[in-house]
């Protein structure tokens, strides 16, 4: 067994294809992190000041302003306290919370590349693992050897999950290097909020607790591993099921892309939640961002995802199983 | 391309495969099983910023609505009127630092002086500006509801307050001058007028008192611009002061400022 997945992934290494998804790592965050060097110098000038003790103390009184007035509902305003807690925490540690630093733009970078750029780098690998050895008929070279079927398609799928995970260690790792030369590689131990919990039109703030940026983006890194073996594995199914690669990449792109999409505009279509390409935000569950539909959780999508995950891998070892090969 | 890189990748992916599942650990059990306990406080010491002698105008104001301007359609406040009489006078640049709080009384801004941050702005301060007691004086700013007994207990307790409060701003920031603006009757035109500018008048006589005990605190009178056609210069909720109003207020105090500057060199 052990030599089944050497060799697959022998195949995979073979193929250039992980030092082609490292240098497309490489170069968007190297754009991104331009980007956002630009945007804080634009920042700095428009405020003024370079003082950002002197921006938070403001954003605190204007908080507290906020509070003073009568109308506001009880939700709201111990959402506006836990923030105001927040900010004269990272004051009285004399921690900017808006600093750029290196694991401050590695979070930012986690939580947007989890529903499409990780996903489509893992599809990159995915997709032809089954479906190239059917067109180019290597399949029958495969299949002849004296190892039962399933045994073939086990080290497939196990090369394709250490695959990902070479992928996401690529994906932060760079990360962290590249920004890290602009804006430096301190600020792991910078403490952030988790915990909020949306509820209809309230924020349910009971289980709000600070974790520190370095468990944070650890969290993060370990849904987005979640979210990419998911895909993976879908991406895995319809190589089996497929023989064009194109095919594979087609459908599986359009999944995604259409789940971008839906998430904006699904709010009343309840059943949508169902969908595994609506659930692919986990990162948003962390930052207590409202969910595209009413009553997702952290724990419903992740329960949605790894039904379509299951489902995926057993269509797949079961087709395989049963199918002609000629 | 050896074996020898193949399977360094082996090792290097399983390894971060065990990252990336303790990550995933880490999220379900920090956002199951995690007991939530409120942010801990722990205090640091203020990092130690005086008032630099630069070209740079540093106001700090303080204090209730009034500083922060509630009333003022534009916003502005008698700070923001102030400093457009003072930009008017000087090309110095003016940097103002507005941390007021709508409904503060004397205790709260006592404890609001408490917070590291607020001190250090208060040191580095050339100049400040505060407004306090109308809310310890109109509790909820509807009307006089206090009666005798009650308003001297109050009296004495905001007299007591407003002494630390400038004890406090004197010893983190010794040198700026501090205007502290009186406060007008906003009920003048009401019955009992009478009463009321009585009391609002022996409130500001303490205030003064107080102030006198400090160097360089000046106590800066309201009550005259507002004793004539008070409702010309109210906001609709005939408590605090419209755009009018405020710019009454915003330029009394200017004027004040250059006089002292002036005095200064």
């Amino acid at each position: 067994m052990s030599k089944l997945v050497y060799n697959e992934m022998l195949k995979i290494v073979r193929k250039k294809r992980l030092w082609v998804i490292a240098a497309i790592i490489a170069v968007l965050v190297a754009l991104f992190t331009y980007a956002q060097y630009r945007e804080t110098e634009e920042l700095r000038k428009r405020l003024g000041t370079t003082d950002w003790r002197t921006q938070l103390q403001q954003q605190i009184v204007d908080l507290q302003n906020r509070l003073q007035s009568p109308s506001m509902s009880e939700e709201w305003r111990k959402y506006l306290q836990i923030r105001l807690k927040q900010q004269q925490y990272y004051l009285e540690h004399n921690i900017n919370p808006s600093a750029p630093g290196a694991p401050t733009f590695m979070r930012t970078f986690i939580e947007n590349a989890i529903d499409l750029f990780l996903p489509l780098l893992v599809m990159v690998v995915a997709a032809d693992l089954v479906s190239s050895e059917a067109s180019a008929g290597t399949i029958k070279l495969l299949l002849v050897r004296p190892v039962k079927r399933w045994k073939i398609l086990l080290s497939k799928y196990i090369a394709l999950l250490l695959s990902v995970s070479l992928i996401m260690l690529m994906a932060a790792v760079l990360s962290y290097a590249i920004s890290g030369l602009v804006f430096g590689y301190g600020g792991f131990r910078l403490p952030l909020l988790t915990g909020f919990v949306q509820q209809g039109e309230d924020l349910n703030t009971a289980n709000v607790h600070m974790i520190p940026q370095w468990k944070y983006i650890l969290i993060e890194l370990g849904l987005a591993a979640f979210v990419s073996v998911v895909v993976g594995t879908l991406t895995f199914m319809c190589s089996v099921l497929l023989r064009s690669t194109a095919a594979v990449m087609g459908i599986m792109l359009a999944a995604l892309i259409s789940g971008a999409i839906l998430s904006n505009m699904v709010s009343s279509w309840h059943s949508a939640k169902y969908l595994f390409m609506v659930n692919l935000r986990l990162t948003d569950y962390i930052k207590g961002a409202a969910p595209p539909i009413e009553g997702m959780t952290l724990g419903f999508s992740m329960a949605v995802l790894a039904v379509w995950g299951l489902a995926g891998l057993l269509v797949a070892f079961f087709v395989f199983m049963r199918r002609d090969v000629y | 391309m050896g074996r020898r890189v193949v399977s360094f990748l082996i090792v290097v992916a399983a390894l971060s495969g065990a990252l990336w599942l303790g990550g995933l650990a880490l999220a379900v059990q920090d956002q199951f099983f995690s007991v939530a306990k409120p942010p801990t406080k722990e205090q640091r010491p203020p990092t130690a910023e005086t008032r630099q002698h630069d070209e740079k105008m540093d106001i700090v104001a303080l204090g209730d609505s009034l500083t922060r301007g509630t009333g003022d359609e534009s916003g502005k406040g008698y700070v923001g009127y102030m400093v457009d009489a003072l930009r008017r006078q000087t090309d110095r640049p003016i940097r103002v630092t507005n941390l007021a709080i709508r409904g503060l009384r004397s205790d709260g801004l006592l404890r609001q002086l408490g917070q590291p941050e607020i001190q250090r702005q208060v040191a580095m301060a050339d100049l400040i500006v505060m407004t306090i007691g109308g809310n310890d004086l109109f509790q909820g700013g509807e009307a006089l509801r206090l009666n005798a007994k009650q308003l001297d207990e109050a009296k004495r307790r905001y007299a007591a307050n407003l002494d630390h409060i400038f004890a406090a701003l004197r010893r983190f920031n010794s040198e700026a001058v501090i205007f502290a603006i009186g406060l007008y009757n906003p009920f003048g035109d009401l019955n009992d007028a009478k009463r009321t500018s009585a009391v609002v008048r022996d409130w500001n006589f303490a205030s003064a008192e107080v102030a006198a005990r400090y160097p360089n605190i000046v106590a800066v009178p309201t009550f005259d611009l507002f004793a004539l056609h008070v409702n010309d210069y109210l906001y609709s909720d005939h408590f605090h002061p419209n755009a009018a109003g405020y710019k009454r207020i915003g330029e009394r105090v200017a004027s004040l400022i250059t006089l002292t500057e002036e005095g200064e060199q």
